[in-house]
């Protein structure tokens, strides 16, 4: 790492560079570019296969299940929730990074953000895939899931909307629905890069296709722009909304340890911490692999761990609070439900979730530490383990031991169970390592904004304009240099060029 | 087209001269009609036309698409003559009598369409009404014999065996030529011929014994039961030189004082007893039958019974010591002849000494009872104390034994062993029972039949027994054939078929029948014969079909035994040696190991350890410490040469140095369901001493044993044990899960009951709502509650629950709709644990949690209060399940119906919407109701109140233009239990029972306070009724 540069000084003095290396726009289109159009390397192809032999498992266990009946996890009477609801909150909450990234970042000018939205929201989008698949085939009756929606029918049979499970379903869609359109959206200037610079018909049919015909032209750029806008004010209160929904399945019920108002802003911020733990886990060996170092640099993921640190630390306040409610509370159900959660039959559930998000976070304070990779690669995996057995831990202790003793019994979970938890990651990784083959991973378009060379006056030197390129943020929109990092205002009126 | 009416054939009929013209405009009119079809082809009654329309009319059905079917496929079979009194879908009811032990009692037996669907007690029956003339009770061994009749592998087949032991399929004709070939050779006065049968108290056996016996005057006939009362007879003799039998009136009875007598549970008539001593628990009720004359029950056992555990005060002890108890009791009563010269223990002492204060003061209200296992001298003293005391003639009622003259149990098949063993016998016919696997282990009886040249059997299963005869033939179960038998107290009913043998077999009187040559063996006319002298009247048809009709002959019990007590001489006791006693129990699953195939009885958990598919070894506490163990680890029991490893179940309340094994379990042949599960225990049983003996070894092995229960209370860490406590826990705490209080304390109070807490002002009051235009509500009186688990399987039959075999039951997915929660208060090393049973099913709550979380509205509430199921609404996201806080509600996680359940777990390829009748073995589906659906795989389900029952009462008395009254509605549960535990009606009737039950001062809701949940259930507290010393120590 010596040879990386530090841009993460905060001395409000110097601009820090957002985009290393000495690239130019050229550069940048260069390195993420070739990622796409470069042979095929061994390492892409060995995880791959791993992933892929993972989800061939998935689709085996799916099958099994389908024929057999949902018997084969581990759930039983008080647990009638195990896994299948563990995994699905886990993945709702992977995929809130992204979204927040590209759409909340935005919003508040964090320019940072344009080397790592791409493959974030990506990422966002293969979490909603494996998360919505839970549920679905969750149900007894898998080929009736169907039902969860609001269907016209003859028998004028709706869904009952009084159901949390059912708020599930609206904000799980709408915000798979909007979080692919605002990726999809944003990669399509960098989609027709790929399609000019494509050597092979097929490649310039395909890429050309989802281009949609992006020519680079001022109309193109403003409709754009737009566009990405207003999708980013839509995105906004999703982030927020999709994991507070989620968080109601619990919330509204009555299960002691369920019920807790503090849910929402719980989950949201638990959600924000996996999920940005979950972009560190891709970016930090993704800028190895793929040679991206100088896009995504040292200050982009001190600025993650950062993020993760002020998320972990809100998640921490949670668990304190709901113990001190429980013992403000003077209901006895409610103090017995947490002194079950630590030191009850599942106490190790707690522990491995306290040591892994309330303790290895920690060590993010120390900018020493948020510069050594491995540190900060460690203490994200520890933060996703850490999310998934808080979920675990809110879900089977609480079903485990509720009001009557008389049905209190361990869940145990089985090996379908274990497979398909594996299964999902395969399915990620499955189509996370597609999109990092075929699909821009990094936002050229808009990371050029944020170079240097996009705020510089004509005269300055390394300023360079090449009209025929389309992949270029285009100088009309030339920035108020004063600007904190790099000074692109999207949301401040544009000058814009009437039209012709 | 051309118009196929050119070609009409057949009868032609037509709807106006237009028509029958066939005008164009008639073509068009009838065309605008019927959209879609061409006029001429609905018109057309040709037969092409016809096949034309047919063959679309299959398409679009779907014929050809059969993988989209979900109905089962019908075939109609009209009859050709009609039974009398028959219709179609409409059940009816007949009575009849079902024996255990030697001893029946009253049925009455649902038939739909010609199959039995459900058993019940017979209500005019003296030995199974719980209100007389309106609800009987069967206990869970005669309704689950229902499934028996239906088990697949129930015989069905004359087996042969030649003479290398291979074994054949052979022919009832077959048999009989061999029977009359074999016994026209016989001597004619039948020497070397045995019959060894099970105990009956048959009025036709009897008559057949006789006409076999005369037939071969030297022929012998052995009765063997390996769960015997003939402890009580032999006690009898010794008190009185001749056996009787005491039959007690509990509801007579104040002071109840049991010596190791179960009477609420595996005592023969204990459906009466239980109903009886139910009437005296609700006295404790300002509004019971005798106001504030609530009894006290002293229950001293060696186990841990039922009765055990519904006493006010328990004397846990080891078999040595009933008859020091027995004694000193005896002394203080004054009893001539005995002193008290006994040592006691402290416990031992205060019990003695309080209940004989007890029974002083009750006099012939008091009654003491003494169980089938205590030493003969023990009985005496027991008959001698309620002579003392007067209860003779009032509590306690002594007739006249059956068969006076026979030996015991034991004793006959000792000998029969002797005699096989020294040649003696050639021939030996076994009428039921399984004496290759329960006959007493010293006596080696397999082999010792196998040595026997000619060995017949009737038997309903091919069993242990059926392995080791020459010949096996299949028995027709009570449901199949006629008979006849008698309950406790003496009262004889008709058994009557509900259906034709369903595998071919016969019943015992029919081959007795056929062994003694009669000409009659028909078994109707059997019994016709039997029952001609009995019944008085000119007209013997009209009597005989009034006694079939009631299930009852009156006024034909047994006539009080005119005996005077003996002088007897009461040795001193035996000093207790040390080491573990052994004591050999009935199994709650399958009684002597009879019902070992029966899925049903398997899944009931045991009351006390809530064991389910096996048995285990039960240790107190303190000897499970002493020897290093705890539930799940084996132990290996060494007694007379024999070892057995068994697994040991930690169960509080056990007496101190007594091993508890339940017989019957480790069956090796008896079917899919039952074999190879839990431990036989009878290898342990010898005839010398078949109830309890001291063992030899007792010693810790390193291996384990993965006990399956539905309830774990032991081994709780103490996180979790704090918590239960604080929910069912500290006495008089109101907004718990249990509440009790003592008599003394709930007289003086009635507020007692719920820790003097009423629930304080709300801020919502709970609107009036499901209530129209009835509202049906429950409730359950822990004060009579005993756990004894008839209304589960009640419920399981009524409501066509699966059994989810043993292991989805380890995975904690048993179906049963209703569960009895059985909590024990105390330290675990408490000798005395207190013990409370609570049974649970859906409280159907008016704010029901489970309702509102549902994604597609498959639960909800009708407009007269009941939480509803739409099954094929379902599609099981079990939300509901984690919202109920009750966690009655029961998924189906695989399709259980349809898979065995031995084989369980991952059955492969139940395709999805595959109805159960597709699936489901064709003779095991027949004992469904058809008015509740059977439930597929994938959907919730629970307990509906038996809204199948309120329908159809409901909509047939509307139909009348009348209203419900009250008792019109009985559910299953509320039928099944003897002590009327459990009372269903309408809260908007103001009259109705269970309207006065819910404004009873013990009336409370589970959580409803915690969680405004607002059930229609409502339990009532228990009351207990300690001995006067304790209460004043309370107080």
């Amino acid at each position: 790492m010596a040879d990386e540069i530090d841009n993460t000084s905060d001395d409000p003095r110097e601009k820090a560079p957002l985009v290393t290396g000495g690239l130019d726009y050229a550069g940048v289109t260069d390195t993420v570019c070739n990622i796409a159009e470069r042979k095929t390397t061994l390492a892409w192809k060995i995880a791959f296969l791993i992933a892929i032999s993972w989800l061939g498992i998935l689709g085996a266990c799916i099958g099994y299940l389908m024929t057999t009946g949902v018997g084969v996890w581990g759930n039983n009477q008080p647990a009638s929730w195990g896994f299948p609801i563990v995994n699905f909150v886990f993945w709702v909450g992977i995929g809130h990074a992204g979204t927040l990234i590209s759409a909340i970042l935005f919003l508040f000018r964090q320019n940072w953000r344009t080397g790592i939205n791409r493959f974030a929201e990506a990422m966002t989008i293969f979490a909603v895939i494996c998360a919505a698949m839970f549920p679905g085939i969750h149900v007894g009756r898998p080929w009736l899931a169907y039902w969860l929606f609001p269907l016209p029918n003859q028998m004028t049979m709706w869904p009952q909307f009084r159901s949390p499970l059912l708020w599930d379903v609206f904000a799980v869609g709408t915000y798979g629905t909007v979080s692919f359109l605002f990726w999809y959206v944003g990669m399509v200037p960098d989609l027709a890069t790929l399609r000019d610079r494509s050597t092979s018909k097929i490649k310039q049919i395909a890429y050309g296709i989802f281009a949609l015909g992006w020519t680079g032209s001022n109309r193109h750029w403003h409709r754009f722009e737009r566009a990405y806008l207003l999708l980013a004010a839509l995105a906004t209160p999703l982030v927020l909304s999709v994991h507070s929904v989620v968080s109601f399945d619990f919330a509204t019920s009555q299960l002691p340890g369920w019920h807790t108002t503090v849910f929402p802003p719980y989950f949201v911020a638990g959600a924000v911490y996996g999920g940005f733990a979950m972009v560190l886990v891709l970016a930090i060996p993704a800028r190895e692999l793929f040679g991206l170092k100088d896009l995504i640099t040292q200050r982009h993921i001190d600025n993650m761990c950062k993020i993760m640190l002020a998320t972990g630390l809100i998640v921490v306040y949670a668990y304190a609070d709901e113990f001190f409610t429980a013992w403000y509370s003077v209901n006895h159900y409610e103090r017995f439900a947490f002194m079950n959660r630590v030191w009850g039959p599942y106490w190790w559930g707690w522990f491995t979730m306290t040591f892994c998000n309330a303790i290895a976070p920690q060590f993010l304070w120390f900018p020493k530490l948020r510069r050594k990779l491995w540190v900060v690669f460690t203490i994200a995996v520890l933060a996703n383990v850490g999310m998934w057995f808080e979920r675990f831990e809110i879900i089977v202790t609480s079903l485990t031991r509720d009001f009557l003793p008389s049905s209190w019994w361990m869940f145990k979970p089985t090996i379908i169970d274990l497979l398909m938890l594996a299964g999902s990651f395969g399915l990620f990784f499955t189509l996370f390592l597609l999109f990092c083959r075929f699909l821009p991973v990094v936002a050229m378009a808009e990371v050029k904004t944020v170079m240097p060379h996009s705020h510089a006056h004509p005269e300055e030197p390394g300023h360079r304009r090449d009209e025929h390129r389309s992949d270029y943020w285009p100088d009309e929109h030339r920035p108020d240099t004063d600007d904190d990092d790099s000074g692109y205002d999207p949301i401040a009126p544009q000058a814009v060029p009437a039209p012709a | 087209m051309p118009s196929i009416n050119h070609h009409v054939t057949g009868i032609e009929y037509w709807r106006s001269l237009e028509q029958l013209a066939d005008a164009p405009e008639v073509l068009d009119a009838l065309d605008k009609e019927f959209p879609g079809y061409e006029a001429d082809t609905i018109a057309s009654s040709s037969r092409r036309g016809f096949l034309k329309l047919m063959g679309a009319s299959l398409a679009l059905a779907g014929i050809g698409l059969t993988g989209c079917r979900r109905w089962p496929e019908e075939h109609l079979a009209p009859y050709s003559s009609n039974p009398r009194g028959r219709i179609p879908g409409v059940p009816e009811q007949y009575a009849t009598m079902w024996e255990l032990g030697g001893v029946a009692s009253g049925l009455l037996v649902t038939s739909y369409d010609g199959r039995p669907i459900k058993i019940e007690g017979n209500p005019t029956h003296p030995s199974s009404w719980t209100v007389k003339g309106k609800i009987g009770s069967a206990d869970g061994f005669a309704q689950a014999s229902l499934l028996e009749m239906y088990d697949p592998q129930r015989s069905a087949k004359v087996v042969a065996r030649t003479k290398t032991g291979e074994k054949r399929d052979s022919t009832w004709k077959a048999f009989e030529s061999f029977a009359s070939k074999h016994f026209g050779e016989q001597k004619a006065d039948g020497s070397g011929f045995a019959i060894l049968s099970e105990s009956s108290s048959s009025l036709s056996v009897a008559d057949q014994k006789k006409r076999l016996l005369a037939a071969f005057p030297k022929a012998q006939w052995f009765e063997y039961e390996p769960l015997t009362r003939d402890g009580e007879r032999d006690g009898a003799k010794t008190a009185f030189g001749r056996p009787v039998r005491p039959v007690l009136h509990l509801d007579k009875a104040a002071i109840v004082v049991t010596l190791d007598a179960d009477l609420l549970s595996t005592h023969p008539a204990h459906v009466r007893y239980a109903a009886d001593w139910s009437a005296r628990r609700r006295s404790a009720d300002p509004s019971g039958e005798k106001p504030g004359e609530m009894s006290r029950v002293y229950v001293a056992e060696c186990g841990f019974s039922i009765t055990g555990s519904v006493a006010d005060e328990r004397l846990p002890i080891d078999p040595s010591r009933i008859y020091p108890v027995a004694k000193s009791l005896a002394a203080r009563l004054g009893v001539t002849g005995v002193t008290s010269d006994e040592h006691l223990s402290e416990m031992e002492e205060k019990w003695v000494a309080s209940a004989a204060a007890d029974l002083k003061q009750a006099g012939s209200a008091g009654v003491v009872a003494v169980g089938p296992a205590a030493p003969p001298h023990a009985h005496a003293l027991g008959y001698a104390m309620n002579q003392a005391i007067g209860a003779v003639g009032n509590t306690v009622m002594l007739v006249e034994e059956q068969e006076a003259d026979r030996p015991s149990h034991f004793q006959a098949i000792a000998d029969l062993a002797g005699q096989i063993t020294s040649g003696k016998i050639t021939t030996l016919l076994i009428i039921g029972g399984n004496p290759a696997y329960d006959a007493p282990a010293d006596l080696a009886f397999a082999k010792a039949i196998e040595s026997v040249p000619v060995t017949v059997r009737l038997g309903l299963y091919e069993d242990e027994t059926s392995a080791v005869c020459k010949w096996h033939l299949p028995r027709a179960h009570y449901l199949e054939s006629w008979g006849d038998a008698r309950s406790w107290d003496g009262t004889a009913g008709i058994v009557q078929p509900l259906i034709l043998p369903l595998y071919g077999g016969k019943s015992a009187i029919e081959i007795l029948a056929i062994f003694s040559g009669e000409s009659e063996t028909a078994g109707e006319q059997i019994v016709r014969r039997t029952w001609k002298p009995l019944l008085k009247g000119d007209d013997f048809d009209l009597e005989f079909r009034r006694v079939l009709e009631a299930g009852v002959l009156e006024g034909s019990e047994f006539p009080a035994a005119k005996v005077e007590p003996r002088a007897v001489s009461y040795p001193a006791a035996e000093p207790r040696r040390p080491g573990l006693y052994i004591r050999f129990e009935p199994d709650a699953h399958t009684y002597d190991g009879r019902f070992a195939n029966n899925g049903w009885l398997q899944e009931t958990p045991d009351p006390l350890t809530k064991l389910l598919w096996e048995n285990a070894a039960n240790f107190s506490k303190k000897d499970a410490d002493a020897l290093g163990v705890t539930t799940d680890d084996v132990v290996s029991i060494s007694v007379n040469g024999a070892t057995l490893p068994v697994a040991v179940y930690v169960l509080v309340g056990q007496p101190v140095g007594v091993i508890g094994l339940s017989l019957g379990y480790g069956r090796t042949v008896s079917g899919n369901i039952g074999n190879d599960l839990g431990f036989n225990t009878y290898l342990l049983r010898t005839s010398n001493a078949p109830y309890s003996i001291l063992a030899a070894e007792v010693r810790k092995t390193s291996e384990s044993h993965e006990l399956v229960m539905t309830q774990n209370h032991h081994l709780i860490d103490s996180v979790g044990a704090a918590g239960r406590d604080k929910r069912i826990g500290e006495k008089y705490e109101s907004g718990k899960i249990i509440h009790e209080a003592s008599f003394a304390a709930y007289k003086a109070n009635p507020g007692a009951a719920l820790g003097g807490r009423t629930v304080g002002l709300q801020l919502f009051d709970p609107p009036n709502q499901f209530n129209s235009p009835h509202a049906w509500g429950m409730t359950i009186d822990l004060n009579t509650c005993i756990g004894c688990n008839a209304c589960a399987v009640a419920c399981q039959a009524e409501n066509n629950i699966p059994i989810v075999g043993k292991q989805q039951c380890r995975k904690h997915r048993e179906m049963n709709w209703i569960r009895i929660d059985r909590y024990f208060k105390g330290a675990p090393d408490d000798p005395r644990p207190e013990v409370i049973y609570q049974p649970m099913a859906c409280q159907h709550c008016e704010n029901a949690p489970c309702e509102q979380v549902c994604p597609v509205g498959a639960t909800m509430h009708d407009s007269e209060g009941l939480n509803t199921m739409v099954y094929n609404r379902c599609i099981g996201t079990r939300y509901c399940s984690n919202n109920c806080p009750y966690k009655v509600r029961r998924f189906n996680y695989f399709d259980y119906h349809s898979q065995d359940p031995r084989h369980t777990g991952m059955p492969w390829n139940n395709l999805p919407d595959n109805q159960q009748m597709e699936t489901v073995d064709k003779i095991k589906r027949m004992v469904f109701n058809p008015e509740v659906t059977v439930r597929m795989r994938g959907v919730m389900e629970k307990c509906t109140y038996c809204v199948q029952r309120i329908h159809r009462t409901a909509t047939a008395k509307r139909a009348e233009g009348k209203d419900v009254e009250d008792g019109d509605i009985i559910t299953a549960c509320q039928q099944a239990c003897p002590t009327q535990a459990i009372v269903f009606g309408n809260l908007n009737d103001a009259d109705a029972e269970v309207t006065k039950l819910q404004k009873n001062p013990r009336a409370y809701a589970v959580l409803d306070a915690t969680l405004d949940t607002r059930p229609r259930t409502r339990y009532l507290a228990k009351i207990r009724n300690p001995a006067a010393t304790e209460t004043a120590k309370e107080a």
